[in-house]
């Protein structure tokens, strides 16, 4: 067996996890390169290429398939260097990309500008016709106002066209006109049109997912064949791969296609590599998936070996960006990680955050002129980081720092450093514990039942106490739990789906339609199928799902078909009773006395195209390893303590370790609590074990 | 005298509060069948102490905000001696402490080791609630009998976690699409039932003592935080006044409204004089004591730091004077208090967040855009689609502009003061979907912002169609004859107006307040109000009024005009852009002529 590669380039490092022969894991980092990412992508290659006793361009050439997971997209959405690209739209609705959904934070708080549409005013133009709901023609395309508006678009040399008309999801005539006119007068223009690229109902997500997708397209193009030129340059003969935002990946001429696939793909890939943790370990298909960065805190759902899946994923903040549209891994975000800043307010109550110091100036200890108190400082003064061999020893710190912005604040409240250190401890850990609260009660996932697997530089502070508070027994932290996209790439399959607006509902079942819908998608999985290059013999696994909910109801919910095509009335009845389910299992109410109605219906195909690194065979013996080293930390548990200290590379698998400890990783560290404790497992992952004794 | 407890334990408890609050306003937002709760968000969520104070609200419309406790203490009163476990209680009596009758407050009493410690409280404005006419909103109610809501003042809707059904049948026999409110009854239930569960393991994890100093404490620390804001205040006596749009026929010159506030650094007391207002009237607009003083403490929040504490804590700090019997928070039986969370609400929400403009530029909010237009309308008919199928429902297309702030411009989605932006607003292919109409379109309205240094929100157009059967729209808009006032130099924004078209094409303005039947061919427009700005709009940064005039807000004509800015190029082919020399030039003449 050849090996293979997975790459994420994040903001600041590029992550290269490789799989072996032998089906061990090794992880590279680099500084990402954002003027030429491949730079970056080799000095990450080369670093692991060093530890296999290869060069770079020997490992590509030895590599059968490389992944990609790249956020060359998303930063081009945030900083503004998309195409310049024109909205279509139907006559009387250009302000839809300004107007949005509505929402807002906070009932209070008038500080903040409205945001901006995706594609401003200028750029957006009105075409006369219209749809109507059930599909009619309603006025029909003004042939000349359309070629008019076209032939402006190519004067004013436009990079990409959005269109987006109401109710194409009913009659796309209008739409595939005016693709043509599009083909015809500006050759060569990329442009996306609504229904094929997401046929959804609801006109503001579409054309938000349209104008992204076209926006992204010129750009896209450009990287990743570029990028695939550069690794074929490099020696690379094997399958590129570009990972995406359903926790899959797809053939570089897919994503040029729709590039919009690409966003946020890099956060999708956190439950994958969660999913494979947890199967690996035997420990179930509901996984928790924690990934705790500098800035921010990301958690993923898993649920019965299954991603779970949104069409609420925003670019920037929910209301104040712009919404996907797609159906995306559902991951949360928020602001909480090392950089959070630690203050006291007027009430004289310690907080934390939302202010965060980012990773410039970053936390005081990093010695850049940070000068406010941070959760690493925190993490410093409590004896958890060793200054000398922080991230490996690359970037050494000065505690002394620490000690004092911490030691200031402090003295506000009359309490020691160590006190106070430990409550900013505390205080951080209550903000990830509601964020993971909130995606499991969402979700109707109870985390007493559930396994988590941390990841991120930053996890191993405190997802013990994070764990146990929740109530939830385990924590699985791999040891190359800094790179845990790139882990989730090597266990990622080709992810496809295609979706179809049909509505109705149980009062009036249109079975014909619905059963023509799910023709027209099984027949587009199939074809994407077919078109696949390596695939045969693969395996494939099919779902239907239908976006469904009760009569009345604005918001739907993902209800899994339980069969291919709707018989009769007994389907329909059981197709009713998944969904009352699905609503009871997440509102903890049913209705059988109301109508169900359906909206979008979706099949999603996962196509194997390499296994998941193998689980060892080995069988791990336990012992109680010697420490390292002592230093002294402090705990709320217990005060001050000499803390035995373990360096990870050098245990073995079946290393069990009690509480207070810690476990030094090169790029991260786990801090074992006072009665709990650690083991090293045979798959090489941590299994924290955060059940109180007794409990 | 027991020992204080560990503020990182109060903030870990303040935390979990807080999160179950949340969890209520997600399964009520989601579970809920009628627009009005899922999509305007009229509802809201909270925790209410066993001795009747409000301890945690979520973020939720601050028309809600002041008032659970009250409804609590009668359940309570009504009941004393016979709650227990199990039990659930619906109040939406306006003479109770609840807003207005529309609102259905759900009450679940939750007991720890046999002690009432908290009830949880969930509101939520229902779509239909029996009323006389097909809306739950009536302007022209001459009393509560003409309105003829059902009322309940503290009714027992659960025993044991079981339905009594006596009660649920008789909303069922009297309510409009009795289906969609039992849907948005279980929502409503469903959201104060998980909040006993998670209090009950709050309570057994933290132990009953603990969570008693708990809710003391943080009511010390939430008056704190009070204190320290208002002693940052200046010492002022703030009198603001403002008036409703005119009733045709009944209140012809609309309502004078008075809000007085007394503002005290040194005691940190905040007093609001509401006593100044006209007797009761006979129609609709009279409001309750919780929605009048709701409005008037949410425009104060407005005015104070985004992030203090709203709870019974920081209210310690207000202070109100009410009139023995007036149209602002004193109705007397039987006067209809029907539109007490919207009209006269809307117009206290800005009268008090305005007044606060008066300590000087940096302090309050220019006034936001009100009143429920032609797209906010009340809708019913028979659905030809399906079979005549009837259908009534709020709908929530366009909105009103808000109010610029000292540092900000208005919101877009602002709707009206008393929801401040928290609504979702409709997509119009599932509102046409759901209903038998369509919009031909929906735009914002150039040059209809209050100009500012910071711009109220511009004002939204749009026009509606049935696409079948006559389709009845009750519009009780109250913003179409004042329009949002500017603050500290800020210019008033524009007021809207209903129109409608007929087949012929002809226009005729519909009066503010108007139940209007359309036939298909006749198209409804409605035009929505714009907010008012903030601060002088020569002070505006030229860069500001270049976006405004990209985007199309405003025209190059005003931005002349109004806030002397002048451009060079053109917006079409991107070379529009701030000549600086002559907006300078312009400027310095407009102060000049300004200052002679």
């Amino acid at each position: 067996m050849a090996y293979r590669i997975s790459v994420d380039t994040g903001g600041t490092f590029t992550d290269v996890v490789v799989l072996d022969p032998d089906g061990q894991l090794h992880i590279g980092k680099a500084l990402t390169t954002h003027e030429r990412i491949f730079d970056g992508m080799q000095a990450a290659l080369a670093v692991v290429a060093s530890a296999l006793g290869l060069t770079g361009p020997a490992l590509l050439d030895a590599s059968s398939t490389l992944v990609y997971g790249t956020t060359r997209a998303t930063n081009a959405v945030v900083t503004k260097r998309t195409a310049r690209t024109a909205f279509l739209t139907t006559q009387g609705f250009r302000d839809t990309l300004t107007l949005k959904e509505g929402g807002k934070h906070g009932p209070h708080d008038y500080t903040v500008d409205y945001p901006d549409p995706y594609i401003p005013r200028r750029r957006s133009f009105e075409i006369a016709e219209r749809i109507g709901a059930d599909g009619e023609v309603v006025l029909p395309l003004d042939h000349a106002q359309a070629r008019a508006v076209i032939a402006l678009l190519a004067e004013r040399r436009f990079e990409a066209v959005a269109v987006s008309l109401l109710w194409s999801i009913a009659n796309p005539a209008h739409e595939l006109a005016l693709g043509a006119m599009i083909e015809e007068h500006l050759p060569g223009v990329p442009y996306t049109l609504s229904h094929q690229l997401v046929p959804i109902l609801r006109e503001y997500r579409r054309a938000s997912a349209t104008a992204i997708d076209a926006s992204l397209k010129p750009l896209m193009q450009a990287h990743l064949t570029g990028m695939e030129a550069d690794l074929r340059a490099a020696g690379f003969r094997g399958d590129l791969l570009v990972s995406t935002s359903a926790g899959g990946c797809q053939h570089v001429e897919e994503l040029v296609a729709r590039p919009i696939h690409t966003l946020k793909s890099g956060p999708a890939m956190a439950p994958v590599a969660g999913r494979a943790a947890s199967a690996a370990e035997r420990m179930g298909g509901n996984v928790i998936v924690c990934d705790t960065g500098g800035t921010t805190f990301d958690v993923g759902l898993v649920r019965d070996g299954s991603l779970v899946y949104t069409r609420d994923s925003w670019l920037g903040q929910r209301w104040l960006g712009d919404i996907i549209g797609t159906s995306t891994v559902d991951v949360r975000s928020i602001g909480a990680g090392g950089g959070s800043i630690a203050w006291r307010d007027a009430g004289g109550l310690l907080r934390v955050g939302p202010q965060s110091a980012g990773s410039n100036p970053g936390p005081a200890c990093y010695g850049r002129g940070g000068e406010h108190p941070t959760v690493t400082d925190a993490a410093m003064v409590l004896g958890y980081i060793d200054p000398g061999f922080f991230n490996g020893g690359r970037l050494s710190l000065d505690p002394a720092a620490s000690a004092r912005v911490i030691g200031s604040l402090a003295e506000t409240f009359g309490q020691s450093a160590d006190e106070t250190a430990a409550a900013i401890m505390t205080i951080a850990n209550e903000l990830m514990i509601k964020a993971i609260g909130e995606i499991t009660v969402n979700e109707g996932l109870n985390p007493r039942e559930s396994v988590i697997v941390a990841g991120g530089g930053a996890a191993g502070f405190n997802i013990m106490p994070i764990a146990r508070e929740l109530g939830c027994d385990t924590v699985i932290l791999p040891r190359t739990a800094s790179a845990l996209s790139a882990c989730g790439m090597q266990a990622s399959d080709i992810v496809f789906e295609a979706t179809r607006s049909r509505f109705t509902d149980t009062a009036g079942f249109d079975v014909a339609a619905v059963n023509a819908a799910l023709d027209a998608i099984e027949e587009e999985l199939e074809a994407f199928r077919r078109g696949l290059r390596g695939a045969s013999g693969a395996r494939v696994r099919t779902e239907l799902l239908v976006e469904a909910r009760y009569r009345a109801q604005v918001w739907e919910l993902d209800t899994r078909l339980p069969f291919s095509r709707i018989g009769g009335a007994a389907d329909i009845a059981a197709l009713a009773e998944a969904f009352h389910q699905t609503h009871e299992r997440v509102y903890a109410v049913r209705d059988e006395g109301s109508a169900v109605e359906f909206v979008n219906w979706k099949g999603r195909i996962a196509i194997t195209l390499f296994d998941a690194p193998p689980a060892p065979d080995a069988a791990a013996t336990s012992h109680a390893p010697t420490p390292d080293a002592r230093r002294s930390c402090y705990f709320a548990e217990t005060g001050r303590v000499e803390t035995a200290i373990f360096r990870g590379p050098a245990l073995a698998a079946g290393a069990a370790i009690a509480g207070p400890a810690i476990i030094e990783e090169p790029t991260t560290t786990i801090v074992v609590t006072p009665g709990l404790s650690a083991t090293l497992s045979a798959a090489g992952n941590y299994i924290l074990h955060c059940a109180p004794k007794g409990a | 005298m027991t020992a204080p407890l560990d503020p990182v334990l109060m903030s870990v408890m303040a935390n979990r509060l807080d999160g179950i609050v949340r969890e209520m306003t997600n399964t009520l937002l989601r579970a809920a069948r009628s627009a009005v709760i899922s999509s305007a968000r009229d509802f809201s969520c909270c925790l209410v102490t066993g001795d009747d104070q409000l301890l945690a609200p979520a973020e939720g419309l601050p028309v809600h905000i002041f008032g659970c406790h009250i409804q609590t203490a009668n359940m309570r009163r009504y009941h004393e001696g016979d709650i227990r476990k199990g039990d659930a209680y619906l109040d939406n009596d306006p003479y109770g402490g609840n807003t207005h009758p529309a609102d259905h407050t759900f009450m679940v009493p939750v007991f720890h080791e046999g002690e009432h410690l908290f009830t949880s409280v969930a509101k939520c404005h229902m779509a239909d609630i029996g009323n006389s006419i097909p809306s739950s909103y009536f302007v022209l109610a001459r009393d509560v009998y003409h309105e003829g809501a059902l009322v309940f003042p503290g009714v027992r809707i659960q025993r044991d976690f079981r339905n009594i059904e006596d009660i649920v049948r008789m909303c069922r026999a009297r309510i409009r699409v009795p289906d969609q409110w039992y849907g948005d009854y279980l929502a409503g239930l469903g959201s104060a039932r998980v909040a006993e569960r998670r209090l009950e393991e709050f309570c057994t994890k933290y132990g009953a003592a603990t969570v008693k100093r708990f809710i003391a404490e943080w009511f010390d620390y939430s008056e704190r935080r009070m204190i320290d804001n208002i002693r940052r205040l200046p010492r002022a006596q703030l009198v603001n006044k403002g008036r409703s749009d005119p009733l045709e026929g009944i209140l012809p010159g609309g309502l004078e409204l008075t809000v007085k506030i007394e503002i005290d650094p040194e005691e940190a007391m905040i007093h609001v004089d509401l006593s100044d207002n006209p007797p009761c009237v006979d129609v609709g607009l009279n409001t309750s004591l919780g929605a009048a003083t709701s409005a008037v403490v949410g425009a104060i929040f407005n005015a104070l730091e985004k992030d203090l504490p709203r709870n019974a804590g920081s209210f310690r700090r207000l202070r109100f004077t009410y009139a023995e019997e007036s149209v602002v928070a004193a109705p007397r039986f039987p006067h209809s208090c029907s539109m007490g969370t919207t009209n006269v609400s809307e117009r206290l929400v800005n009268i008090t967040q305005s007044a606060f403009a008066q300590l000087g530029d940096g302090h309050g909010l220019a006034e936001g855009g009100t009143g429920l237009g032609a797209g906010m309308a009340v809708i019913s008919g028979k659905d030809h689609r399906r079979g005549g199928a009837p259908f009534v429902n709020r709908m929530m297309l366009s909105t009103n502009g808000g109010p610029a702030s000292p540092v900000a411009d208005g919101w877009v989605n602002y709707a009206i003061p008393v929801i401040a932006g928290l609504m979702y607003r409709d997509s119009i292919e599932v509102d046409e979907l759901k209903h038998p109409l369509r919009v031909n379109a929906l735009s914002l309205v150039q040059d209809s912002a209050g100009a500012g240094r910071r711009r109220g929100a511009p004002a939204q157009t749009i026009d509606l169609t049935p696409t079948g059967n006559d389709v009845t729209a009750v519009i009780s808009c109250d913003g179409q004859h004042t329009p949002p006032r500017g603050v500290a130099g800020g210019q008033d924004g524009t007021a809207g107006m209903t129109l409608r078209i007929g087949a012929n094409g002809d226009e005729a303005r519909l009066p503010n307040v108007v139940q209007v039947t359309l036939r298909k061919g006749e198209v409804l427009r409605g035009r929505d109000s714009a907010g008012g700005g903030y601060g002088r709009p020569l002070a505006r940064e030229p860069a500001r009024v270049l976006h405004d005039v990209l985007e199309g807000w405003e025209s190059r004509e005003k931005a002349r005009d109004v806030y002397g800015v002048v451009f060079t190029g053109e917006i079409d082919d991107e070379t529009l852009a701030v000549d600086e020399a002559a907006t300078l030039a312009l400027r310095r003449d407009k102060e000049n002529t300004h200052a002679a």
